[in-house]
């Protein structure tokens, strides 16, 4: 017999064939919420919507949107990489360890971007090799690579010495974007593109959405498995090599925040984290919440420890009215 | 267990059951439903009588499943009544037709795998065996369940994990709990058992456990059956409904029809008589073999099988659950890594087989469990057909995806394979059984392959849909596609094969030639699938379902999920 229609239907997976021509209804709602933000910051501040603030929120959410992009492909597939903070934080010590020894200049970003991607194929392969959970995995390389950086850096922040190399992120090509958003603008759409239009982005649907059916119709599971967290790595790498250029050096705060946003934003945006479901382009929505809570509540002078708990709220009830109704789904 | 259990006669003739008896406990009258401009049943009405069997037959999509969701408080009916015991009845969740004595078997399995039997046994139950509110009595849990599990005769520990026990195992504990617990534990005195399709999982030593419980259930209770096994329907049931797209067609007793009949009704055409195209039956050349493996071991103390077959020839490949022919269908593909043994396809070296490289060189594996490995249910129907060749065919050197040429082929498949109400972006989930499974034939036909190796292609598909998969098989044995056959149903493993392997503990017992014109009974085979290995089955094997001998001793049977 026929499976019972589900009268909810199931429009979130509605195809994502074509990208630019279909735009999934479910993104009505998150891209409502990020209008929503806007307008209420907007008549609640002054100094909310300005050109001066954007290119100041632009600069934070970028390092946030670039590592988020390579990580939503690790959910997207139905894993988690807890590590992208610290492969943050490794890269930028030992890039700027580096920078500050060889004088390498603008080699320092690919540079930055392949240690990186090597850090992400640890992960890859612990996980696919050991068959390991990711979350374990990718938590205990958390703590490695922590601790790696904190002793390169001898807990201080290091100031890099290589003159211009700021301008890859806090220069303006175009007026009034700071770089680094400009770069993060270009990572998202090549990302988005890989992730609808390539092999590569397929596979990552099908291992999420039902890892043995893939594996029995032939699909190389653990080889793209290792691909999707050097890929995560590599845009951890270069998010960090950004970051480092935009505030000059290295210290151990860097990428702290980002285990948490990062997860944050892309469950916002609304890839599942049971996988199969969602996707980089939802991720830049994910990323603008987080950003612009962030920001706005900065400037309404609310205070650090009220922003957490409202940050908590709104991804517990983003994901929650965003999940569909009635859907009996085994939770975890 | 029931106070009127004590009479085993049916009809019942007692005089204190007269009164009752003379009414249905079940009335059905002139149910619809639709799900938006979708009509799945309009106008159906039925009767279940007091103690009886009553099966409604129908292909996939028929409704069968519909009127089983109305009747367990899934859903509600557009128009039309139901009447139970002859108050109307119209529940509204599950659990309230689960309290008035409607309980269900699902056609997937609904246990927990990782609790003991027990647990499974009275899930939902637990309220009655707490002591102070929360305390949980375990000691008298395990004493209810195993007088279910006594009364179903199953040989399980019910302190066991339920994962431990087989897929068979697990489907009978599943009836039984379905069959007993309304009986054994809420004292409904007149159950009603939903089934549906209950022994497609079953193998044929538990199957035959299942009638004993069926005559047992009965005696009291009444038990509604979807079955698309039309020999086994004939034999259980009282009253047989056919239903054809939502509409009821008929209501015949078994002594009155046959199972070519049945089929006639529910496809609202004479079946031909060459049902599996045996006239189409290639004789296999002596060329090359397609596939050759050789020492393939499956099972850790199993003995080495070699097999060859050959381009247009079909072997089949057939045994009891915990024969190990699954497994030996995966481990030639390549799914899962034999415990030894290595394969050659087409001219290739011998290897050790290992599926991403198999299909490249021109294998297709279609797996037993749909749900679980054939397809991914929320994904468009273009997605799970392109799944095995995101490689080479569907993607470009540089790693582009072809969506177009996707898109092409998805629909010409549609088309030539009557895939209904398919299109390239529908969600999987809404096609039916045997829709989903001509998706993931049409996955493999794309490549042309060589070699083909099915596992219980036909599970759980409608008789029309069989009829078609079994013409494309003939049809890709016409252009010299090998093709290995694995399946629990006896009538297609000989109408299909030109040669049955029957395996036992994970080896070949037995070579059966099964020619177009001289095909073995089912008696024969159920015979090598159930002789001792030591020695050769001479004495004549007794009749097909029915009455197959228990073995001397039910072994408990592993079969370790890969």
């Amino acid at each position: 017999m026929t499976t019972t229609p589900h009268p909810q239907g199931r429009t979130f997976l509605s195809p994502l064939t074509s990208l630019f021509s279909r735009v999934e209804t479910s993104l009505w709602f998150p891209i409502g919420v990020v209008l929503a933000l806007f307008v209420f910051f907007s008549l609640m501040t002054d100094s909310f919507a300005t050109l001066r603030n954007f290119s100041a929120v632009s600069g934070q959410a970028a390092t946030l949107l670039i590592v988020c992009l390579g990580a939503t492909f690790i959910v997207l597939m139905g894993s988690i990489d807890l590590s992208v903070g610290a492969i943050v934080l490794l890269v930028g010590a030992v890039s700027v360890t580096v920078l500050n020894a060889l004088n390498i200049g603008w080699l320092v970003i690919p540079f930055a971007a392949l240690v990186g991607a090597g850090l992400g194929l640890v992960n890859g392969l612990i996980y696919t090799k050991g068959k390991i959970p990711s979350f374990i995995v990718t938590l205990g390389t958390l703590s490695v690579f922590s601790g790696i950086a904190l002793t390169l850096l001898d807990g201080r922040a290091i100031q890099f010495n290589a003159p211009g190399l700021e301008n890859i992120s806090i220069g303006q090509w175009i007026p009034r974007l700071p770089n680094i958003a400009l770069w993060a603008i270009l990572a998202w759409v090549v990302l988005v593109f890989i992730g609808q239009r390539t092999r590569f982005g397929r596979y990552m649907y099908l291992i999420g959405g039902g890892e043995q059916v893939a594996r029995t119709a032939g699909v190389p599971v653990a080889r793209y498995k290792l691909y999707a967290f050097a890929l995560s790595g590599l845009l951890a790498g270069f998010g960090a090599i950004l970051a480092v250029a935009r505030l000059g050096a290295a210290g151990p705060s860097l990428g702290s925040d980002l285990l948490l946003n990062s997860l944050a934003a892309i469950v916002v945006g609304g890839t599942s984290l049971a996988g199969g479901v969602g996707g980089v382009h939802r991720t830049l929505i994910g990323v603008l919440i987080i950003a612009i809570l962030d920001n706005g509540l900065n400037l309404m002078g609310v205070s650090q420890f009220l922003q957490m708990i409202i940050k908590g709220l709104v991804v517990i009830a983003a994901v929650l009215v965003s999940r569909k109704s009635g859907a009996d789904q085994v939770i975890k | 267990m029931s106070s009127r259990s004590t009479g085993n006669s049916y009809p019942a003739t007692r005089p204190e059951d007269a009164a009752r008896a003379s009414g249905n406990l079940l009335e059905v009258r002139n149910l619809s439903k639709s799900y938006g401009p979708v009509q799945v049943i309009s106008d159906v009405s039925f009767d279940v009588p007091r103690r009886s069997v009553v099966t409604l037959v129908g292909e996939n999509g028929a409704g069968k499943s519909t009127i089983f969701n109305i009747l367990s408080g899934l859903t509600g009916p557009d128009r039309g009544t139901v009447r139970l015991d002859g108050k109307a009845f119209a529940p509204a969740s599950h659990r309230a037709a689960v309290a008035h004595g409607i309980t269900r078997v699902f056609q997937e399995q609904s246990l927990v795998q990782n609790v003991p039997v027990y647990e499974n046994l009275l899930l939902g139950e637990e309220a009655r065996f707490s002591r102070f509110g929360q305390w949980v009595d375990r000691d008298a849990m395990i004493r209810a369940a195993r007088r279910i599990i006594e009364e179903a005769r199953l040989d399980v520990d019910v302190r066991r994990r339920t994962g431990d026990y087989d897929f068979s195992t697990r489907q009978s504990i599943e009836i039984a709990r379905a069959c007993l617990t309304p009986a054994l534990l809420r004292g409904i005195k007149e159950p009603l058992v939903l089934l549906d399709e209950p022994t497609s999982a079953l193998d044929r030593r538990d199957e035959e456990g299942f009638f004993d419980l069926v005559r047992k259930i009965r005696q009291y209770g009444s038990l509604l059956f979807v079955s698309h096994r039309l020999t086994e329907v004939l034999d259980i049931s009282d009253v047989i409904y056919v239903l054809k797209d939502g509409e009821m067609v008929t209501r015949v007793t078994p002594e009155k029809t046959d199972e070519h009949q049945l089929h006639g009704f529910m496809v609202g055409r004479e079946r031909a008589t060459d049902y599996y195209y045996e006239n189409r039956q290639q004789t296999a050349l002596p060329t090359t073999p397609a596939l050759r493996a050789e020492g393939v071991r499956v099972l850790a103390d199993g003995p080495e099988i070699n097999l060859e077959i050959r381009p247009g020839e079909i072997v089949g490949i057939g045994g009891l659950l915990d024969s190990g022919k699954s497994r030996l269908g995966k481990a030639i593909a390549g799914v899962i890594r034999p415990i030894g043994g290595q394969v050659a396809i087409g001219t290739g070296p011998l290897r050790r087989p290992e599926i991403g490289r198999a299909t490249r060189e021109g294998l297709g594996y279609i797996p037993a469990e749909r749900l679980a490995e054939g397809i991914i249910p929320s994904f468009p129907t273009a997605w799970n057909f392109s799944t095995g060749s995101g490689g080479d065919l569907f993607s470009n050197r540089f790693g582009f995806w072809r969506g177009r040429k996707e898109r092409r082929a998805v629909r010409a498949h549609i088309g030539a394979l009557a895939i209904r109400s398919a299109t390239p972006d529908l969600a999987m989930s809404r096609l039916s059984g045997g829709n989903q499974q001509k998706v993931v034939l049409a996955r493999w036909l794309e490549r042309k392959p060589d070699v083909l190796i099915l596992d219980n292609p036909t599970r759980g598909v409608d008789a029309g849909a069989k009829q078609e998969i079994y013409r494309v098989l003939r049809d890709l044995t016409d252009q010299g596609v090998a093709i290995i056959l694995i399946t629990d149903e006896l009538l297609e493993l000989i109408g299909l094969s030109n040669r049955i392997l029957i395996l036992q503990h994970g080896g070949v017992v037995a070579e059966v030639p099964a020619p177009a014109e001289d095909k073995p009974s089912e008696q024969t085979l159920v015979g090598l699938m159930l002789s001792d290995p030591g020695q050769a089955p001479s004495h004549p094997q007794p009749a097909a379902r029915d009455k197959i001998p228990a073995p001397a001793a039910p072994e408990t049977h592993l079969e370790a999920a890969e």
